[in-house]
């Protein structure tokens, strides 16, 4: 168990090549290099920033292609600050199978940054979030407007003094997101908030030419809570319960996401047999998940059978769920260091059975999808993605590998135990909408390995760490002497204290990458917590994925997205 | 790595009919399945009630002593962890010296609950449980808010069961009683001293 | 001074200091009970061992005096060993109380626990040694179980109070704290001992079971109840205020505060609190907006000229006071403040711990601000004559006094700032809801010219506004003008004005406050 007490420090001379290209190009404009629990920072300048983003993408030897994440941080009156905002940039390199993290510190009375749109594609909608929630402009920005709250709300939310008991009277919805050009005889099409179509309360604006559509501006928020600021008033194991609103479809996973970017942050790792139990969780929570954008896809295009076919499986799944967490969705059960208690003595049986189930479906979903031409024609060749621009778009998971990048977290990262178990990930070769759909049924029979290995190797012992700081003593000691007691109730009210630092914790949720980049400042609650939402950076491609198309083929491309209001508004 | 290039699925096929006819198969079967072979994936609710596992977190329940008063001490710790803050106490004093408090008012706002269970996790007293019972019903807001004492009804569990509880037993601690015991016989010892 | 190493950091100290009390300077907490920043040295609980190089054996910190090259680990393997077994001693009775302890969440033995215990536990409940518990002392409760036998309580009420009601008696694991005959303690400074006492064994009855204390938010303010300016702590939750808890400040009241004191956030959310202005009309009190009112009382006061006559109070901030001097200044009318003439009682003591005969909180910044002009009597004796034509009161005590009744009838409009709903209000023509000091922001300045800052804890009622608000409110009605947005406005245009204020600011004051340059040596009494 690595030290709780480990601070963050600055190593003399970083070895990585990244600090030392960067370092290169841009010279004393790199203020600072910070490695810590194997997370590489680097805070540049605000003048070299777009510099810096450039370098990281286009220098062959970085090769920091996949966009991730970009957010603010406001550090108002916190020592050691001289600026009050940051701005942080996840970037992954894939080649190289590395994680950056480029920092910058803007000050408040300019707080301005150039955009980089122009190196990342993806960054567009994450530097609208950051300007809604922190405030912080982006110069030459295309579209600087309101993303998650409502175009009529006033101030930034995420500011640190905001006042939060503060209400608003949002009335008016934006009537236009587009510019329909003076004296065009097309037609303005509203698909959402509320339509058939759309999987969520999302609304995609479209300028209609016929069938086909020639400009398209899509609006979110509309499950918008803000999650993060939340988080900010909440401790570390009572944000849990938040995590399963995520992506709903496979709630286990974002738990599982959110307890290990914790320890990760902590150095206090859960023992192999809460592990193992994640694991398995997780993957039948992607089987699910799978099920649903499929069996949803298809429901878009007309055909309602396979959605009750795969259905039967994800009961048998739920059941298991149920036995385990005592809740079929809203899971809550992962802790900080561990789970909740142990699996029941027939979880095996349950497991296999829904295993069992999962087998069945899946054969009878591929005899009636894959190879039904009506199903075919409308995917193949549609909502075509290519490689590069995937990970502009900061693309990731089943849809990122449906346009042939092999990158998925537990083959390249393996955490929890995944480097245990034998599986392949599946790749497309086109990039469309059927290519994912491929993928993603692979993936099922990916998952049903992972599960099968799993299950064989169960290791036995405790399912939560022994951490006193960490995790609460058994409630057979707290009811019988004081040390267990005095333990629990400093742990219930005071909650976990980590060291202060910063960790990315980032695991492959059933849409992809699903990350949680946490600040602490050594406080009872996280200073900052972000989350990467895959299908945030998916689906802010997707009214450039339908330029040109028919309308139809939106209709089929976003149930392939998989887009999940949950994780999309936070 | 290893990686499966999902070309393996031909993807310039001309099967024609055949993959129709197969799903039409496929969903006969299926209705073959449901209709006549007692495989129906749904119950016929609510005449026939879904069996939740023994961990569910239903509605709340609050246990009591074996005079009946609440086993609850009013000492937050549900208030403090539950992160809907949906659990209101007012404490008072019991005259019973070794218990001293009680909640006169303990609430839960149904309708703001995430039925986390962390109020059963925080629990020092195993005063707070959850029931399986999940049907809310009510036709006001403050019908949903509900009190100690309807906490402490427990007529409904047999309906409906217990749900999530704490269900760690310690087997030290029964060793180490009967040890004291067998001091206490055979000895005459008693460790500390009575109360005065 | 010697120089001496603590866990690897060099410091310096003066001679006499003791390693707890450098340790503590140096930001390293060393875990203690017995010890006290304001009691005399006792040793007694052996939390505070450290490890002294050239020193066999394990030092008590409360105890050793740092001496010239001396090389103290706090946290060497040996000295968190001994933490470890000390607190484990020290827990082997403690009865299993947290879930009804008002002490759970500032209790030394949890805090301890979580940072240099985490140790299993050896002892079964049915072996503890059973005590008294619930004991009604008044003001306290005392709980024999929980105590850790620091004898805190009993140097507080030795070298304080010196009442000496707390003493052990019996020996051994049946050795416990009470007093004699179980009698209440029955002096004002009683709440201190639930704050010395590390643990829960003596607890204050105002707040059992009220409240558990990490759901409290604490603001630093400053007492209003006399003018010894206690500096304390607002502890509120949700804009409530649960209770007042002195807050350590050397040159004003160590760690103490008196129970009168405490009491005082009962006056903050009752229902007598005055949230709306209103003004007398023929047929009776009429509720108004304050902008309304204020445009009465205005317009009263424009057409009086200086026939208005002003008594402010000694309740209110130099923020107000300032402003309030002001529209008198600008007006030209009558002003004083002394009703029932506090400055007399300034400094003399009530007793010989901290309570002082004035019983406001700023009549020395009243002072300092010139508001004692013309004298009270002199402004009643005008008022009986008939030459006022309007008075403004900044406070009711005016109105309170008996003798001021006859005169006061003959005035034909009285406007008073009030914040609480009184018989005594009757007397007045217009009424304007006033802040509580635990709503704004200002400074009081106390009996030894010491400048502190009182800061805004909760909201205040409805349409209350703080009083230099209101006054500015006013100034600019009759013709003057305030340009000021906050409290901390107003204080830099004190600073600028009033003499001895000159240079200070609110980040100057800070949390300790800031002593004056006195002119009258003489007149300062040596500190409590």
């Amino acid at each position: 168990m690595a030290s709780v007490l480990e601070t963050p420090q600055a190593p003399a001379a970083s070895t990585s090549p990244t600090v030392r290209i960067l370092r290169e190009k841009l010279g004393d404009q790199v203020l600072r290099v910070d490695e810590w629990r194997g997370d590489l920072a680097v805070t540049v300048s605000r003048k070299a920033w777009v510099e810096a983003a450039r370098t990281l993408s286009f220098h062959p030897e970085l090769d920091y292609k996949l966009f991730l994440d970009l957010c603010g941080v406001d550090w108002l009156d916190r020592d050691g600050h001289d600026d009050r905002f940051e701005v942080a940039l996840h970037v992954y390199s894939v080649s190289h199978k590395h994680h950056v993290r480029l920092k910058v510190p803007i000050p408040e009375s300019d707080a301005t940054l150039d955009t980089i749109v122009g190196v990342y594609k993806g960054a567009n909608w994450f530097e609208r979030e950051t300007w809604d929630l922190y405030g912080i402009v982006f110069n030459g920005h295309p579209n600087l407007s309101r993303l998650l709250t409502h175009d009529s709300f006033v101030g930034h939310p995420m500011r640190k003094d905001y006042e939060t008991p503060k209400r608003h009277l949002l009335k008016e919805a934006k009537q236009w997101l587009l510019k329909v050009p003076e004296g065009s005889e097309h037609m303005i099409v509203n698909i959402g908030p509320s339509h058939p179509a759309m999987h969520g309360a999302f609304r995609v604006q479209a300028l209609m030419d016929g069938e086909t559509i020639q400009d398209a501006e899509a609006e979110i928020g509309y499950m918008h809570r803000n999650f993060e600021k939340m988080a900010e008033e909440r401790t570390y194991w009572q944000v849990i319960p938040y995590t399963d609103r995520l992506n709903y479809c496979s709630a286990f996973m974002n738990g599982h996401g959110y307890a290990l970017a914790v320890e990760k942050l902590l150095g206090v790792p859960a023992p192999p047999r809460a592990e193992a139990i994640r694991v398995i969780l997780s993957e039948f929570s992607r089987i699910m998940d799978h099920f649903i954008c499929i069996g949803a896809n298809v429901v878009d295009l007309g055909a309602i059978t396979p959605f009750f076919v795969v259905f039967r499986a994800r009961e048998a799944i739920y059941d298991l769920i149920e036995a385990c967490c005592g809740a079929r969705l809203t899971v809550s059960y992962v802790r900080i260091g561990g789970l909740a208690q142990d699996v029941p003595d027939d979880f095996e049986a349950r497991a296999r059975t829904a295993i069992a189930s999962v087998r069945d479906v899946t054969s009878q979903m591929e005899k009636l999808l894959t190879r039904n031409p009506i199903f075919a024609n409308r995917f193949k060749d549609v909502g075509v993605m290519s490689a590069e621009d995937a990970l502009s778009w900061g693309w990731v998971g089943p849809c990122l590998r449906g346009s042939g990048v092999a990158y998925d977290v537990r083959k390249d990262h393996p955490y929890s135990g995944y480097e245990q178990y034998d599986f392949d990930v599946p790749v497309g070769t086109v990039g469309d909408c059927y290519d994912r759909y491929l993928v993603r049924v692979e993936e099922i029979h990916q998952s049903v390995r992972i599960i099968e290995q799993a299950l064989a190797k169960l290791p036995k012992g405790p399912v939560i760490t022994d951490d006193k700081k960490v995790a609460l003593p058994p409630k057979s000691e707290v009811y019988s002497n004081i040390e267990a007691l005095m333990n629990h109730f400093k742990l219930v009210y005071e909650g976990i204290l980590p060291p202060a630092g910063e960790v990315y914790g980032y695991t492959e949720g059933a849409n992809g990458e699903l990350g949680f980049y946490i600040v602490s400042d050594g406080g009872k609650f996280p200073y900052r917590l972000k989350v990467r939402p895959p299908c945030f950076a998916i689906y802010a491609a997707f009214s450039e994925m339908i330029k040109g198309g028919l309308l139809a083929d939106a209709v089929a491309i976003i149930g392939g997205l998989n887009v999940i209001a949950g994780e999309l508004d936070r | 790595m290893a990686t499966v290039n999902v070309v393996r699925v031909e993807r310039n096929t001309h099967p024609g009919i055949y993959p129709i006819l197969l799903g039409l198969k496929i969903t006969f079967m299926n209705m073959i399945r449901t209709l006549f072979m007692g495989q129906s994936a749904t119950i016929q609710f609510p005449e026939q009630k879904r069996v939740s596992s023994g961990r569910y977190r239903g509605i709340h329940l609050l246990t009591a002593r074996e005079d009946g008063t609440p086993k609850c001490v009013a000492c937050y710790m549900c208030a403090t962890a539950c992160p809907a803050e949906c659990i209101y106490i007012e404490a008072g004093e019991r005259p019973e010296k070794s218990i001293e408090k009680y909640p006169t008012r303990f609430e839960i706002d149904l309708l703001r609950c995430v039925y986390c269970g962390f109020c059963v996790d925080a629990c020092p007293e195993e005063a707070i449980m959850m029931s399986r019972e999940n049907d809310l019903v009510g036709t006001t807001r403050a019908e949903l808010i509900i009190d100690r004492d309807r906490l402490m009804e427990r007529g409904k569990l047999a309906e409906y069961g217990p749900g999530y509880r704490p269900t760690d037993h310690d087997v030290r601690r029964p060793v180490r009683i009967a040890a004291l015991e067998r001091l206490k016989k055979e000895h005459g010892i008693v460790p500390g001293m009575p109360h005065r | 001074m010697p120089k001496f190493t603590i866990d690897g950091k060099e410091i310096e100290v003066a001679a006499g200091t003791t390693v707890i009390q450098a340790a503590l300077a140096a930001g390293i907490h060393i875990p203690h009970f017995c010890w006290h920043p304001d009691l005399a040295v006792d040793g007694n609980c052996r939390m505070c061992l450290v490890e002294v190089e050239k020193m066999p054996k394990l030092q008590i910190a409360c105890n050793t005096q740092v001496a010239e090259g001396m090389v103290v680990r706090t946290n060497s393997d040996k000295a968190a060993q001994a933490h470890r077994t000390t607190l484990e001693f020290l827990l082997v009775n403690h009865p299993i109380d947290c879930p009804v302890c008002d002490q759970a969440g500032e209790c030394y033995l949890q805090d301890q626990y979580m940072d240099h215990g985490l140790h299993e536990s050896n002892v079964e409940i049915e072996e503890k040694v059973r005590k008294r518990k619930v004991v009604d002392l008044g003001p306290i409760m005392l709980d024999a179980e929980r105590c850790v036998l620091c004898s805190r309580c009993i140097r507080f009420e030795r070298e304080v109070t010196a009442t000496n009601s707390f003493e052990f008696s019996n020996r051994g694991n049946q050795m416990q704290i009470g007093t004699f005959q179980n009698q209440p303690i029955r002096h004002d400074y009683a709440g201190n001992l639930a704050d010395v006492c590390p643990v829960g064994a003596l607890l204050s009855h105002d707040f059992r079971f009220k409240m558990r204390v990490w759901f409290l938010k604490e603001h630093e303010s400053v007492c209003p109840g006399c003018s010894t300016g206690c500096n304390i702590h607002v502890d509120e939750r949700d804009g409530e205020t649960q209770r007042l808890r002195p807050r350590r400040n050397v040159e004003v009241n160590k760690s103490w505060m008196c129970d009168p004191g405490r009491k005082l956030y009962k006056d903050i959310a009752v229902t007598t609190r005055i949230s709306g202005a209103r003004l007398k009309r023929p047929a009776g009190w009429e509720g108004v907006a304050v902008t309304a009112a204020l445009d009465e009382v205005g317009s009263w006061i424009k057409g009086s000229g200086n026939t208005v006559a002003f008594v402010a109070s000694p309740q209110a901030t130099n923020e107000d006071l300032f402003a309030f001097k002001a529209l008198a200044d600008c007006v030209g009318g009558l002003l004083d403040f002394r009703v029932g003439d506090p400055q007399l009682k300034l400094h003399e003591r009530i007793d010989g711990v901290l309570q002082r005969a004035d019983r406001n909180p700023n009549t020395q910044g009243a002072l300092d601000l010139g508001l004692g002009k013309d004298g009270v009597a002199e402004i009643l004796k005008r008022c009986a004559s008939g030459s006022v034509r309007a008075l403004v009161l900044q406070g009711p005590e005016l109105l309170r006094s008996p003798e001021a009744v006859d005169a006061l009838a003959k005035v034909p409009f009285i406007a008073v700032f009030a914040t609480h709903e009184g018989p005594e209000l009757e007397h007045a023509h217009a009424v304007l809801p006033l802040s509580l000091w635990a709503e704004v922001e200002g400074t009081f300045t106390n009996y030894q010219r010491r400048v502190q800052r009182i800061r805004k804890a909760v909201s205040a009622p409805g349409d209350a506004r703080p009083g230099w608000e209101l006054a500015s409110g006013l100034l600019q009605r009759a013709g003057g003008s305030l340009p000021a947005q906050s409290a901390r406005e107003v204080f830099a245009r004190l600073q600028a004005t009033v003499p001895g204020y000159a240079g200070l600011d609110y980040k100057i004051i800070g949390s300790g406050g800031r002593a004056l340059q006195t002119a009258e040596p003489a007149a300062v009494e040596a500190r409590a």
